[in-house]
């Protein structure tokens, strides 16, 4: 067994080898996840998000494909649980001190706004003057690539694990451990997983009070802009990690384990 | 160094702990990992005068925190080709242990996770605690990958591990670069 792990995407990201394969293989897949980082970062100015943070609405942004990906897949998830998940979250996160202070003030939350759309060639329009995080989904799109690198290598059994949202493959079955709600110490549920990807999100370690002595979480409903704050561990199955790790946002924040959304992407969720 | 009681104790700490103590790579793997190419590493430790201090500080923009750095010299032949730096960072429920492979230039060429420890018992505040760990192999406590599950959870934030490779990327520009 071979693991390694590195800093990435604002957590640690875990890579697991069933074998003492070659180490090139999971310099590779770190390679994949670090471009994701590059990418879209919401701190690094020259990333494709920070980029479309800064253009004025109406404004054509190019991006790279795999940020197009990560648009894509969440306009599709949004649509479908009606804005549940919504990107344009950031200037919450921004307010709630999740996310580092900008250069420039964010523009308020507008409850049903939709921050940008996709063309047929690859551009992104913005259309509000929102800014968007793709905090919720961009480890889960870093995870599958990684797993792909791996397998183009040769490799034929792995897990990578980004901070909670994992994937593993292979021909047996991987030990997960789901933390439990209310104590991340102790482990609160455990299965094996195979040819799957599981994503995890509950604010046991994101909730705090606000100066202004407010309760908020990382967790927020996109359709209000308000923080979710149910004790509850919302773990999503999925076939790629990108789905799992948007879905859980989706059944954190309407509560609901057999939520329709979840049937739509071939999902499914339970609540610990 | 390596009294016997020092095995006893992380062997204990790990036991109460299993599922959230992981060993990555040693330090010795992470510098051939890091530095393929090398030949040869050699231990070359630093002080920071308290001038150096303030210019990392000021670099970095966060405290240099300590005096005294591990550092690792790669060699390639009689060629230097780069460092390792080795620390450890604590977060609110965390000790984490990395490795920072550095280029001639001070840019960061990649870092390594060592080992990983996770306690919410408020262990990690505890020194005694840490330094059982800290800067020591987990050899007789965990084996790599041995019994230890990958963990589903919320993300747990590496805010500390980014502050620690910017002070030793500062430390690298102030007393490393060529």
């Amino acid at each position: 067994m071979m693991r390694r792990a590195q800093p990435w995407l604002g957590t640690l990201v875990d890579i697991t080898l069933d074998s003492q394969a070659a180490s090139e293989a999971v310099t590779a897949a770190f390679a994949k996840i670090a471009r994701v980082h590059r990418l879209m970062s919401f701190h690094d100015s020259a990333s494709d998000v920070a980029r479309f943070n800064r253009a004025q609405a109406g404004a054509f942004v190019d991006v790279d494909p795999h940020t197009w990906n990560v648009l894509q897949l969440a306009a599709q998830v949004a649509d479908a649980c009606g804005d549940c998940f919504n990107l344009a979250c950031a200037s919450q996160l921004l307010e709630w001190a999740y996310l580092p202070a900008a250069m420039t003030p964010a523009p308020p939350f507008v409850p049903g706004a939709r921050a940008f759309e996709l063309d047929g060639i690859g551009r992104v329009r913005k259309t509000a003057d929102a800014w968007i995080d793709l905090g919720g989904i961009a480890k889960g799109y870093a995870v599958d690539l990684a797993i792909e690198s791996l397998q183009s290598h040769g490799v034929d059994s792995a897990c990578v694990n980004a901070g909670g949202d994992l994937r593993v493959f292979g021909a047996s079955a991987w030990p997960v451990s789901v933390r439990a709600a209310d104590q991340p110490g102790a482990i609160g549920a455990q299965l094996a997983l195979r040819n799957a990807a599981l994503a995890t999100s509950a604010h046991y370690f994101s909730a705090k009070r606000t100066p202004a002595g407010i309760m908020v979480s990382a967790l927020i409903d996109g359709r209000s802009g308000q923080a979710v704050l149910a004790r509850r561990s919302v773990s999503v199955r999925a076939a790629s990690c990108a789905v799992a790790d948007a879905l859980t946002k989706v059944v954190m924040a309407s509560g609901d384990a057999a939520h329709p959304c979840l049937e739509k992407f071939g999902a499914a969720a339970f609540i610990i | 160094m390596h009294r016997p009681l020092h095995w006893v104790l992380v062997a204990a700490g790990a036991a109460s702990v299993p599922a959230l103590a992981t060993q990555y790579l040693t330090a010795e793997q992470s510098q051939t990992v890091m530095f393929p190419e090398a030949t040869a590493f050699r231990r070359q430790d630093i002080a920071l005068s308290t001038p150096q201090m303030q210019q990392v500080e000021k670099l970095a923009g966060i405290s240099s925190r300590s005096v005294n750095w591990r550092v690792v010299a790669a060699l390639k032949g009689d060629q230097l080709i780069g460092y390792v730096v080795l620390d450890d960072v604590v977060g609110k429920f965390e000790l984490i242990s990395y490795a920072v492979g550095l280029n001639l230039d001070a840019s960061v060429r990649q870092v390594e996770i060592l080992t990983y420890r996770e306690s919410h018992g408020g262990e990690i505040r505890n020194p005694a605690w840490r330094r059982q760990f800290v800067g020591k192999r987990a050899q007789g406590g965990i084996a790599v990958g041995e019994g230890i599950a990958n963990i589903s959870g919320a993300t747990l934030s590496c805010t500390h591990i980014t502050d620690g490779v910017r002070r030793i990327a500062a430390i690298a520009q102030v007393v490393l670069a060529k």
